[in-house]
Protein backbone atom coordinates (compact mmCIF):
# COMPACT_ATOMS: atom_id res chain seq x y z
CA UNK A 1 0.00 0.00 0.00
CA UNK A 2 2.70 2.13 1.03
CA UNK A 3 5.00 1.23 -2.29
CA UNK A 4 1.71 1.89 -4.35
CA UNK A 5 1.24 5.31 -2.75
CA UNK A 6 4.86 6.34 -3.21
CA UNK A 7 4.44 5.43 -7.57
CA UNK A 8 1.53 7.00 -7.71
CA UNK A 9 3.01 10.27 -6.39
CA UNK A 10 6.67 10.29 -7.55
CA UNK A 11 5.19 8.96 -11.25
CA UNK A 12 3.49 12.27 -12.35
CA UNK A 13 6.49 13.81 -11.13
CA UNK A 14 8.53 12.77 -13.40
CA UNK A 15 6.10 12.57 -16.38
CA UNK A 16 5.77 16.25 -15.77
CA UNK A 17 8.88 17.15 -16.11
CA UNK A 18 9.87 18.75 -19.64
CA UNK A 19 11.17 16.22 -21.74
CA UNK A 20 13.86 18.59 -24.57
CA UNK A 21 14.97 16.51 -27.63
CA UNK A 22 19.22 17.32 -27.62
CA UNK A 23 20.31 20.39 -28.41
CA UNK A 24 23.17 20.69 -31.31
CA UNK A 25 24.68 23.93 -31.48
CA UNK A 26 27.48 26.57 -30.90
CA UNK A 27 28.22 28.06 -27.18
CA UNK A 28 27.45 31.89 -27.17
CA UNK A 29 27.45 32.52 -23.74
CA UNK A 30 29.13 30.73 -20.34
CA UNK A 31 28.39 32.59 -17.03
CA UNK A 32 30.27 32.11 -13.79
CA UNK A 33 29.68 33.23 -10.27
CA UNK A 34 32.58 34.81 -8.47
CA UNK A 35 34.60 31.66 -8.04
CA UNK A 36 34.62 31.10 -11.50
CA UNK A 37 32.03 28.06 -11.04
CA UNK A 38 29.90 27.47 -14.00
CA UNK A 39 25.76 28.85 -13.63
CA UNK A 40 24.40 29.09 -17.30
CA UNK A 41 25.37 28.99 -20.37
CA UNK A 42 23.96 29.66 -24.13
CA UNK A 43 23.99 27.56 -27.23
CA UNK A 44 22.49 28.66 -30.84
CA UNK A 45 21.27 25.50 -32.71
CA UNK A 46 21.67 25.47 -36.43
CA UNK A 47 18.25 27.76 -36.60
CA UNK A 48 19.77 30.40 -34.72
CA UNK A 49 17.62 29.89 -31.76
CA UNK A 50 19.52 30.61 -28.40
CA UNK A 51 18.80 27.69 -25.51
CA UNK A 52 19.54 28.51 -21.90
CA UNK A 53 20.84 26.10 -19.63
CA UNK A 54 21.52 25.78 -16.03
CA UNK A 55 23.47 22.96 -14.70
CA UNK A 56 23.79 20.67 -11.38
CA UNK A 57 26.09 18.58 -9.49
CA UNK A 58 24.88 15.73 -11.98
CA UNK A 59 25.76 17.78 -15.16
CA UNK A 60 28.39 15.36 -16.83
CA UNK A 61 30.65 16.25 -19.52
CA UNK A 62 32.53 14.57 -22.49
CA UNK A 63 34.27 17.40 -24.72
CA UNK A 64 37.42 17.65 -26.17
CA UNK A 65 40.16 19.92 -26.84
CA UNK A 66 41.65 21.21 -29.99
CA UNK A 67 44.01 18.11 -30.29
CA UNK A 68 41.05 15.82 -29.43
CA UNK A 69 41.55 14.55 -26.17
CA UNK A 70 38.16 13.90 -24.52
CA UNK A 71 38.06 15.59 -21.14
CA UNK A 72 34.73 12.93 -18.73
CA UNK A 73 33.66 14.86 -15.93
CA UNK A 74 30.69 15.71 -13.63
CA UNK A 75 30.41 19.45 -12.51
CA UNK A 76 30.67 18.38 -8.62
CA UNK A 77 34.12 17.13 -9.57
CA UNK A 78 35.18 20.02 -11.61
CA UNK A 79 32.96 23.18 -10.72
CA UNK A 80 35.80 25.25 -12.68
CA UNK A 81 37.03 23.37 -15.41
CA UNK A 82 33.35 23.18 -17.22
CA UNK A 83 33.59 26.90 -17.54
CA UNK A 84 37.31 27.12 -18.60
CA UNK A 85 36.26 24.25 -21.51
CA UNK A 86 32.71 25.65 -22.74
CA UNK A 87 35.03 28.97 -23.18
CA UNK A 88 37.02 27.34 -25.40
CA UNK A 89 33.94 25.67 -27.64
CA UNK A 90 33.05 29.05 -28.05
CA UNK A 91 36.05 30.04 -28.89
CA UNK A 92 36.60 27.78 -31.61
CA UNK A 93 33.38 27.07 -33.29
CA UNK A 94 33.08 23.68 -31.80
CA UNK A 95 29.81 22.53 -31.69
CA UNK A 96 28.43 20.30 -28.66
CA UNK A 97 25.16 18.16 -27.63
CA UNK A 98 23.25 19.29 -24.66
CA UNK A 99 20.79 17.05 -23.11
CA UNK A 100 18.09 18.75 -20.71
CA UNK A 101 15.20 19.06 -18.83
CA UNK A 102 13.18 22.03 -17.46
CA UNK A 103 16.52 23.70 -19.19
CA UNK A 104 18.69 22.17 -16.83
CA UNK A 105 21.65 20.49 -18.64
CA UNK A 106 21.86 16.72 -18.26
CA UNK A 107 25.01 16.33 -20.29
CA UNK A 108 27.34 18.26 -22.49
CA UNK A 109 29.10 16.48 -24.91
CA UNK A 110 30.41 16.83 -28.29
CA UNK A 111 28.31 17.48 -31.19
CA UNK A 112 26.80 13.79 -31.94
CA UNK A 113 24.49 14.59 -34.74
CA UNK A 114 23.37 18.02 -36.67
CA UNK A 115 20.09 18.80 -37.64
CA UNK A 116 20.35 17.79 -41.53
CA UNK A 117 16.59 19.28 -41.93
CA UNK A 118 17.13 22.57 -41.13
CA UNK A 119 19.65 24.00 -43.20
CA UNK A 120 18.79 23.39 -46.28
CA UNK A 121 18.16 27.11 -46.87
CA UNK A 122 21.62 28.30 -46.79
CA UNK A 123 22.91 25.69 -49.08
CA UNK A 124 20.07 27.03 -51.82
CA UNK A 125 20.53 30.46 -50.44
CA UNK A 126 24.59 30.20 -51.67
CA UNK A 127 23.40 27.92 -54.75
CA UNK A 128 21.14 30.82 -56.12
CA UNK A 129 23.31 34.19 -55.46
CA UNK A 130 26.25 32.25 -57.23
CA UNK A 131 24.47 31.30 -59.92
CA UNK A 132 22.51 34.70 -60.69
CA UNK A 133 25.57 36.30 -60.45
CA UNK A 134 27.24 34.49 -62.94
CA UNK A 135 24.42 34.35 -65.12
CA UNK A 136 23.73 38.02 -65.03
CA UNK A 137 27.38 38.75 -65.14
CA UNK A 138 27.70 36.54 -68.74
CA UNK A 139 24.78 38.63 -70.37
CA UNK A 140 26.54 41.97 -69.32
CA UNK A 141 29.82 40.63 -70.97
CA UNK A 142 27.85 39.52 -74.23
CA UNK A 143 25.88 42.83 -74.03
CA UNK A 144 28.82 45.02 -73.64
CA UNK A 145 30.68 43.12 -76.39
CA UNK A 146 27.59 43.75 -78.94
CA UNK A 147 27.99 47.68 -78.44
CA UNK A 148 31.76 47.59 -78.64
CA UNK A 149 31.42 45.61 -81.62
CA UNK A 150 28.86 47.86 -82.96
CA UNK A 151 31.49 51.12 -82.14
CA UNK A 152 34.35 49.70 -84.18
CA UNK A 153 32.10 48.58 -87.01
CA UNK A 154 30.69 52.29 -86.74
CA UNK A 155 34.46 53.87 -86.23
CA UNK A 156 35.73 51.92 -89.43
CA UNK A 157 32.95 52.47 -91.87
CA UNK A 158 33.17 56.56 -90.68
CA UNK A 159 37.08 56.74 -91.81
CA UNK A 160 36.47 54.54 -94.89
CA UNK A 161 33.98 56.87 -96.23
CA UNK B 1 18.21 34.35 -80.89
CA UNK B 2 21.89 36.62 -82.12
CA UNK B 3 22.29 37.89 -79.33
CA UNK B 4 22.28 34.85 -77.35
CA UNK B 5 24.44 32.76 -80.24
CA UNK B 6 27.05 35.74 -79.76
CA UNK B 7 27.38 34.21 -75.64
CA UNK B 8 28.36 30.81 -77.22
CA UNK B 9 31.58 29.99 -76.79
CA UNK B 10 33.79 26.18 -77.43
CA UNK B 11 34.84 27.18 -73.67
CA UNK B 12 31.62 27.79 -72.40
CA UNK B 13 30.28 25.23 -73.77
CA UNK B 14 32.85 22.63 -71.94
CA UNK B 15 32.33 24.63 -69.08
CA UNK B 16 29.09 23.96 -68.60
CA UNK B 17 29.50 20.35 -69.69
CA UNK B 18 32.04 20.43 -66.57
CA UNK B 19 29.71 21.90 -64.63
CA UNK B 20 26.60 19.74 -64.68
CA UNK B 21 28.71 17.13 -64.29
CA UNK B 22 29.85 18.68 -60.74
CA UNK B 23 26.32 19.82 -59.55
CA UNK B 24 25.24 16.15 -60.63
CA UNK B 25 27.83 14.73 -58.30
CA UNK B 26 27.24 17.48 -55.75
CA UNK B 27 24.00 16.96 -55.63
CA UNK B 28 22.87 13.45 -56.16
CA UNK B 29 25.90 11.34 -56.37
CA UNK B 30 27.89 12.36 -52.84
CA UNK B 31 26.79 11.33 -49.76
CA UNK B 32 25.02 13.82 -47.00
CA UNK B 33 27.90 14.51 -44.61
CA UNK B 34 26.56 13.43 -40.99
CA UNK B 35 27.65 16.12 -38.48
CA UNK B 36 26.65 19.01 -40.62
CA UNK B 37 24.21 18.33 -42.84
CA UNK B 38 23.41 19.54 -46.28
CA UNK B 39 25.21 23.06 -45.14
CA UNK B 40 28.41 21.38 -45.91
CA UNK B 41 27.75 20.77 -49.48
CA UNK B 42 28.31 24.65 -49.70
CA UNK B 43 32.09 23.30 -49.53
CA UNK B 44 32.07 22.39 -52.93
CA UNK B 45 31.36 25.44 -54.39
CA UNK B 46 32.81 27.65 -51.48
CA UNK B 47 36.37 26.00 -52.33
CA UNK B 48 37.01 26.46 -55.87
CA UNK B 49 35.66 30.09 -55.83
CA UNK B 50 38.10 30.42 -52.98
CA UNK B 51 40.64 28.65 -55.00
CA UNK B 52 39.38 31.21 -58.33
CA UNK B 53 40.05 34.24 -56.23
CA UNK B 54 43.78 33.40 -55.32
CA UNK B 55 44.32 32.46 -59.39
CA UNK B 56 42.84 35.60 -60.42
CA UNK B 57 44.92 37.74 -58.18
CA UNK B 58 48.51 35.18 -59.29
CA UNK B 59 47.31 35.93 -62.88
CA UNK B 60 47.01 39.54 -61.57
CA UNK B 61 50.84 39.97 -60.22
CA UNK B 62 52.04 37.73 -62.96
CA UNK B 63 50.54 39.68 -65.74
CA UNK B 64 51.33 42.91 -63.98
CA UNK B 65 55.39 41.93 -63.12
CA UNK B 66 55.39 41.06 -67.25
CA UNK B 67 53.54 44.73 -68.05
CA UNK B 68 56.33 46.75 -65.95
CA UNK B 69 59.03 44.32 -67.55
CA UNK B 70 57.94 44.45 -71.18
CA UNK B 71 55.63 47.61 -71.77
CA UNK B 72 52.89 45.05 -73.44
CA UNK B 73 48.99 46.16 -73.62
CA UNK B 74 48.58 42.57 -73.49
CA UNK B 75 49.64 42.08 -70.01
CA UNK B 76 47.86 44.73 -68.65
CA UNK B 77 44.65 43.46 -69.92
CA UNK B 78 44.82 39.73 -68.39
CA UNK B 79 45.81 41.85 -65.43
CA UNK B 80 42.59 44.14 -65.53
CA UNK B 81 40.41 41.12 -66.66
CA UNK B 82 41.58 38.60 -64.29
CA UNK B 83 41.26 41.42 -61.47
CA UNK B 84 37.62 41.96 -62.33
CA UNK B 85 36.80 37.80 -62.29
CA UNK B 86 38.66 37.79 -59.40
CA UNK B 87 36.50 40.06 -57.50
CA UNK B 88 33.52 38.19 -58.19
CA UNK B 89 35.04 34.93 -57.12
CA UNK B 90 36.25 37.02 -54.25
CA UNK B 91 33.19 38.16 -53.46
CA UNK B 92 31.26 34.67 -53.92
CA UNK B 93 33.75 33.38 -51.60
CA UNK B 94 33.20 35.17 -48.73
CA UNK B 95 29.60 35.29 -49.25
CA UNK B 96 29.14 31.56 -49.39
CA UNK B 97 31.55 31.61 -46.11
CA UNK B 98 29.21 33.65 -44.42
CA UNK B 99 26.59 31.72 -45.48
CA UNK B 100 28.32 28.42 -44.47
CA UNK B 101 29.31 29.92 -41.09
CA UNK B 102 25.47 30.84 -39.47
CA UNK B 103 24.29 27.48 -39.37
CA UNK B 104 27.49 26.01 -38.43
CA UNK B 105 29.48 28.54 -36.16
CA UNK B 106 26.05 30.69 -35.06
CA UNK B 107 28.06 33.53 -36.72
CA UNK B 108 28.08 35.33 -40.23
CA UNK B 109 32.07 36.39 -39.54
CA UNK B 110 34.12 36.35 -37.20
CA UNK B 111 37.91 37.75 -37.05
CA UNK B 112 39.97 35.03 -36.95
CA UNK B 113 43.26 34.91 -39.68
CA UNK B 114 41.89 33.08 -43.13
CA UNK B 115 38.60 35.14 -42.41
CA UNK B 116 40.18 38.50 -42.28
CA UNK B 117 43.01 37.07 -44.94
CA UNK B 118 40.21 36.42 -47.38
CA UNK B 119 38.40 39.79 -46.77
CA UNK B 120 41.76 41.60 -47.39
CA UNK B 121 42.36 39.60 -50.68
CA UNK B 122 38.84 40.90 -51.73
CA UNK B 123 40.16 44.52 -50.67
CA UNK B 124 42.98 43.99 -52.99
CA UNK B 125 40.80 43.51 -55.74
CA UNK B 126 38.76 46.16 -55.02
CA UNK B 127 41.84 48.85 -54.71
CA UNK B 128 43.33 47.49 -57.77
CA UNK B 129 40.25 48.30 -59.95
CA UNK B 130 39.10 51.31 -58.07
CA UNK B 131 42.79 52.46 -58.82
CA UNK B 132 42.49 51.70 -62.56
CA UNK B 133 38.55 53.14 -62.25
CA UNK B 134 39.56 57.15 -60.72
CA UNK B 135 43.32 57.16 -61.81
CA UNK B 136 43.71 59.56 -65.47
CA UNK B 137 44.12 56.78 -67.87
CA UNK B 138 48.28 56.60 -69.59
CA UNK B 139 50.97 54.67 -69.33
CA UNK B 140 51.45 55.48 -65.47
CA UNK B 141 48.27 54.60 -64.24
CA UNK B 142 48.64 51.12 -65.95
CA UNK B 143 52.09 50.80 -64.34
CA UNK B 144 51.05 52.04 -60.52
CA UNK B 145 48.11 49.75 -61.30
CA UNK B 146 50.33 47.04 -61.59
CA UNK B 147 52.93 47.75 -58.95
CA UNK B 148 48.99 47.29 -56.82
CA UNK B 149 49.02 44.04 -58.67
CA UNK B 150 52.12 42.46 -57.93
CA UNK B 151 52.06 43.48 -54.26
CA UNK B 152 48.77 42.15 -53.90
CA UNK B 153 50.02 38.49 -54.22
CA UNK B 154 51.63 38.33 -51.19
CA UNK B 155 48.30 37.89 -49.26
CA UNK B 156 48.03 34.76 -51.27
CA UNK B 157 50.36 32.05 -49.32
CA UNK B 158 49.21 33.65 -45.93
CA UNK B 159 45.51 32.88 -46.66
CA UNK B 160 46.75 29.27 -47.85
CA UNK B 161 48.49 28.71 -44.53
CA UNK B 162 46.28 30.41 -42.47
CA UNK B 163 44.54 27.78 -40.83
CA UNK B 164 47.37 26.20 -40.22
CA UNK B 165 49.57 28.97 -38.77
CA UNK B 166 46.81 30.16 -36.62
CA UNK B 167 44.98 26.96 -35.36
CA UNK B 168 41.37 29.01 -34.72
CA UNK B 169 37.83 28.47 -36.03
CA UNK B 170 38.21 27.44 -40.13
CA UNK B 171 38.72 24.32 -40.75
CA UNK B 172 42.42 23.00 -41.69
CA UNK B 173 43.64 23.05 -45.38
CA UNK B 174 41.54 20.24 -47.53
CA UNK B 175 43.89 20.34 -50.34
CA UNK B 176 46.94 20.98 -51.67
CA UNK B 177 50.47 20.52 -50.78
CA UNK B 178 50.01 21.60 -47.12
CA UNK B 179 47.13 19.42 -46.30
CA UNK B 180 47.63 17.04 -43.26
CA UNK B 181 46.42 12.89 -43.38
CA UNK B 182 43.51 13.82 -41.11
CA UNK B 183 42.61 17.09 -42.75
CA UNK B 184 42.48 15.51 -46.41
CA UNK B 185 39.31 14.31 -47.47
CA UNK B 186 37.74 11.10 -47.82
CA UNK B 187 37.16 9.94 -51.41
CA UNK B 188 33.69 10.72 -52.25
CA UNK B 189 33.98 13.92 -51.12
CA UNK B 190 37.67 14.77 -52.46
CA UNK B 191 36.48 13.36 -56.28
CA UNK B 192 33.28 16.02 -55.93
CA UNK B 193 35.63 18.63 -54.85
CA UNK B 194 38.29 18.18 -57.80
CA UNK B 195 35.48 18.10 -60.29
CA UNK B 196 33.63 21.32 -58.87
CA UNK B 197 37.19 22.84 -58.77
CA UNK B 198 37.77 21.53 -62.93
CA UNK B 199 34.23 23.37 -63.51
CA UNK B 200 34.82 26.76 -61.97
CA UNK B 201 38.55 26.99 -63.36
CA UNK B 202 36.95 26.50 -66.95
CA UNK B 203 34.29 29.31 -66.14
CA UNK B 204 37.15 31.43 -64.23
CA UNK B 205 38.86 31.00 -67.60
CA UNK B 206 35.98 31.19 -69.86
CA UNK B 207 35.38 34.72 -68.35
CA UNK B 208 38.16 36.05 -68.36
CA UNK B 209 39.13 35.46 -72.00
CA UNK B 210 35.82 37.09 -72.91
CA UNK B 211 36.98 39.84 -70.20
CA UNK B 212 40.15 40.32 -72.01
CA UNK B 213 38.25 40.72 -75.63
CA UNK B 214 36.35 43.39 -73.95
CA UNK B 215 39.52 45.19 -73.14
CA UNK B 216 40.53 44.71 -76.44
CA UNK B 217 37.66 46.39 -78.04
CA UNK B 218 37.84 49.18 -76.01
CA UNK B 219 41.55 49.70 -76.87
CA UNK B 220 40.60 49.60 -80.63
CA UNK B 221 38.04 51.70 -80.10
CA UNK B 222 40.32 54.38 -78.51
CA UNK B 223 42.62 53.72 -80.82
CA UNK B 224 40.32 54.30 -83.89
CA UNK B 225 39.08 57.11 -82.99
CA UNK B 226 42.90 59.00 -82.31
CA UNK B 227 42.88 58.00 -85.73
CA UNK B 228 40.06 59.55 -87.00
CA UNK B 229 40.26 62.64 -84.86
CA UNK B 230 43.79 62.88 -86.48
CA UNK B 231 42.89 62.44 -89.80
CA UNK B 232 40.21 65.12 -89.22
CA UNK B 233 42.99 67.32 -88.23
CA UNK B 234 45.10 66.95 -91.43
CA UNK B 235 41.91 67.85 -93.38
CA UNK B 236 41.03 70.65 -91.68
CA UNK B 237 45.10 71.72 -92.19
Amino acid sequence: MILTLAISVSLPQISSAEQTPPVNGIVVGVETDDAGVLTRFAVSDSTGTIHTFTIFNGTEYGLENQAGDRWVSTQESEPSESARRLRDHRERFAPITVTSENGTAFSVVEREQGRLETNLGYLFAVFAVTWALFFAYVLYLGRKQRVLQHEIYRLKSASHK
Amino acid sequence: MNKFLDLIDPLLILSAAVMGVALYLVFIWVPTETNQGAVQRILYFHVPLAWGSMLGIFIVSGSSFMYLLKNNEKWDRLAVASAEIGVIFGGLMLLSGMIWARPVWAVWWTGEAKLTTALILFFVYVAYLMFRGYFPPGAQRQRLAAIIGVIGAVDTPIIYFAANLWSQAHPPIVTGPAASAESTLGSDLGTVLLASTIAFTFLFIYLVQTRYKIRKSEDDIIELKRASSASAMRGVN
